[in-house]
């Protein structure tokens, strides 16, 4: 499957903020035939071609801003979600914990399950956001070799050198955080109890369908894309 | 001259905008304005009228703008604080319903913020020049919002202030962060500057009392404080709008860690004020916007802890845990959690793979590209030199550099095959296939040399090992 369509369909089911912050990859592309079937610099009227090229240009730095102001404004949330996780998992444990203030068996457990799902889908979104990232990043270097591919430009490699260093790449912070949220989830998750009934019944036990939904998706992409796909 | 004392005061602000050399194009509460002006246009002369705009500056927190041409005249007179008292009010109501038109491009969640900012310099910047008077008078009204806002974002400080019974600098809970929500969105694409400012006249209000004449002195005293960011403002209105709307300030975990100090020393995250936390800060680089923006973000996570997403979904599970009382329940849930985060921890994994490779492919492309250029020119030279021996040592030169190149590559991919036995058809299928590309651009430049007899040889080696790792 081309990239093109994966894209979309990675956009079809991810959250609906997100919706319009992934590589608009089709108006590049639209671009990109518009700046090859202008008439060439040299013959014809080169300034046909300057401005398809300057508009694709200017679309693409757009398009890293707009990735770069989404990406961080994420990542604010997530640091400051990351860093209250564990205050409200102490204040469950004291309010309604075994030694807490008012220990409620039932509470507890029910505020430990909330935290446990928020925590999953905390993780999750962060994940998504990684992916985002991916995605998009892969994006921009097929659109990029494409252009140079179609107009003989070196645009390419001072390109992607750029966005390497962008804050939307960049994801180690999230990566940490991720990290992080993972040991979190083996000291709040109980260990597993396997009991003998069967343990899944599908509708109630299917928490977070969005995000989860989501990440699905995301592998998929991720199992396409390794597949060997067209430029 | 009607029609100017009618407008005084919305020019007055429309003034300290458009001495940022910007005017909002909006008009949102002009049409009801004329009603509360009629009574107070005859009131004013020239002097007055700047008076006015001095009180008004006082009673809010308008643009410090004004002060570039003001400063020297401050007045107060009771009837014009009362008149603008009564003004405001007015004003205030009229403006809550409305929602101006490029109000429209922003989200609540104020993420369009960024966006919205260097779009509003520029509507700004265009409007400044035409139709002064009506722009202005909207711009105004919406300037003054964010300085409300500066207080933690509300209504009911807002009114309490003009009450007269200032609250000074203690923030009123947020009630309904709903009602506002409007109206940060107001204030926030219209900040710019008018934050650094706001925030000294934030501290003036603080002490200030009606009929005080101290906030004069005060505001003067404040001035001159400021006198970087009023000229900054004034001097570069384009950029100085845009510039700390594109800045975004990256939040690590330890800025934001300072960011809860500083919050919890001045009494919690209600109680904080953004100048105050910012003074408390005392971090270089960090405006007041970007700290308002982030305490907004930090009260919704406290006290809103779902995402509506969770929430719908919670309520739903946590209705029928709590009908049922099933611990089995609760036990399914866990273990299908648990499912979900296993995936994600195995998708996570594999993300970060594909990451690194994507990273190492680019950093062998410009290794190739690197020693291309180097081989080019010494082959240039050696051509140049006109030894056909010599040529042919570049020629294997080149080939050697290919072929050396093409060895890390596999020694890439067998790294990565190591690394994740389990994901290793994938994995290496990614590579091969990531090889193959590269292998491509190693065929183009190769080819763009002026030995196409290298570029031959080295090609075929390359496309075998893609082959067979495929």
């Amino acid at each position: 499957m081309k990239f093109g369509k994966r894209l979309k369909q990675q956009i079809e089911q991810s959250l609906p903020d997100w919706r319009d912050k992934y590589l608009s990859y089709k108006e590049l592309k639209k671009l990109l035939r518009l700046i090859t079937s202008a008439p060439a610099k040299m013959s014809g009227s080169p300034s046909e071609y300057g401005k398809a090229e300057a508009e694709f240009m200017y679309l693409l730095n757009n398009e890293i801003d707009k990735f770069n102001s989404f990406f961080m404004e994420q990542e604010e949330d997530f640091v400051i979600r990351h860093k209250e996780l564990p205050h409200r998992i102490q204040k469950a444990v004291d309010t309604w914990g075994p030694n807490g203030s008012q220990p409620s068996d039932l509470d507890f457990k029910d505020e430990m399950a909330k935290i446990r799902k928020e925590i999953v889908n905390f993780h999750g979104e962060m994940f998504l956001l990684m992916n985002y990232s991916n995605i998009n990043y892969t994006g921009l270097a097929k659109i990029v070799k494409k252009h140079d591919k179609r107009t003989g430009g070196v645009l390419r490699l001072p390109f992607i050198q750029k966005v390497l260093e962008q804050p939307f790449f960049t994801t180690d912070l999230i990566s940490k955080l991720v990290k992080e949220c993972e040991t979190t989830i083996e000291s709040v998750f109980p260990p597993p109890e396997y009991s003998g009934t069967g343990i899944f019944q599908g509708e109630r036990a299917a928490p977070g369908e969005g995000i989860f939904k989501n990440t699905v998706a995301a592998l998929m992409t991720m199992e396409e894309m390794r597949r060997g796909s067209s430029t | 001259m009607e029609a100017r004392p009618a407008l005084s005061i919305q020019r007055s602000g429309g003034r300290q905008i458009s001495s940022f050399g910007a005017s909002a194009a909006l008009s949102p509460s002009f049409p009801a304005r004329p009603a509360a002006l009629q009574e107070s246009s005859p009131k004013f002369s020239d002097s007055q009228y700047i008076s006015v705009e001095r009180e008004l500056m006082h009673r809010q927190p308008a643009p410090l703008s004004s002060n570039n041409g003001v400063v020297g005249h401050i007045f107060s007179s009771s009837s014009g604080f009362s008149t603008n008292l009564h003004f405001s009010t007015i004003e205030q109501q009229e403006r809550h319903p409305r929602q101006p038109p490029f109000i429209s491009q922003s989200t609540s969640s104020g993420k369009s913020v960024m966006l919205a900012h260097p779009v509003d310099s520029r509507v700004l910047q265009s409007t400044a020049s035409s139709q002064f008077n009506k722009e202005n008078n909207d711009s105004w009204c919406t300037e003054t919002l964010p300085d409300f806002l500066d207080f933690p974002m509300n209504t009911t400080i807002l009114n309490n202030e003009l009450d007269v019974s200032t609250n000074g600098g203690i923030p009123v809970p947020s009630e309904d962060l709903g009602k506002p929500s409007d109206w940060q969105d107001w204030a926030d694409q219209l900040i710019t500057d008018n934050d650094a400012l706001a925030t000294d006249w934030n501290g003036i209000l603080a002490d200030a009392t009606v009929a005080d004449p101290a906030p004069k002195s005060q505001i003067s005293l404040h001035l001159p404080g400021t006198p970087g960011e009023i000229c900054t403002s004034g001097g570069q209105s384009s950029s100085a709008n845009a510039a700390p709307a594109k800045q975004r300030m990256r939040w690590t975990p330890e800025l934001h860690e300072a960011f809860v100090e500083a919050v919890n020393k001045l009494g919690g995250s209600e109680r904080a004020t953004p100048k105050g936390v910012l003074k408390q800060m005392k971090v270089d680089g960090l405006t007041i916007y970007h700290v308002k923006s982030h305490l907004q973000k930090y009260r919704t996570a406290r006290f809103k802890p779902e995402t509506p997403e969770e929430s719908s979904e919670k309520k739903l599970a946590s209705i029928e845990d709590l009908s049922s009382l099933d611990l089995k329940t609760g036990i399914e849930i866990t273990e299908a959690l648990r499912l979900q985060m296993e995936v994600q921890k195995r998708l996570h994994e594999q993300l970060e793979i594909q990451r690194n490779l994507q990273l190492r492919i680019e950093e062998q492309g410009r290794y190739l590209q690197m020693m291309f250029e180097k081989q080019c020119k010494s082959g240039v030279d050696l051509i140049k030199g006109g030894a056909s021996s010599t040529s042919e040592n570049a020629l294997k030169e080149l080939a050697d550099a290919v072929q050396n190149s093409c060895a890390k590559d596999n020694l890439l991919v067998e790294a990565e095959n190591n690394e994740t036995k389990g994901e290793t058809a994938k994995t290496s299928g990614e590579t091969s296939q990531l090889v193959g590309e590269k292998q491509k651009a190693v065929e183009a430049v190769v080819l763009e040399n002026p030995e196409p007899s290298a570029g031959e040889k080295s090609e075929s080696p390359p496309t075998k090992r893609a082959k067979v790792d495929e």
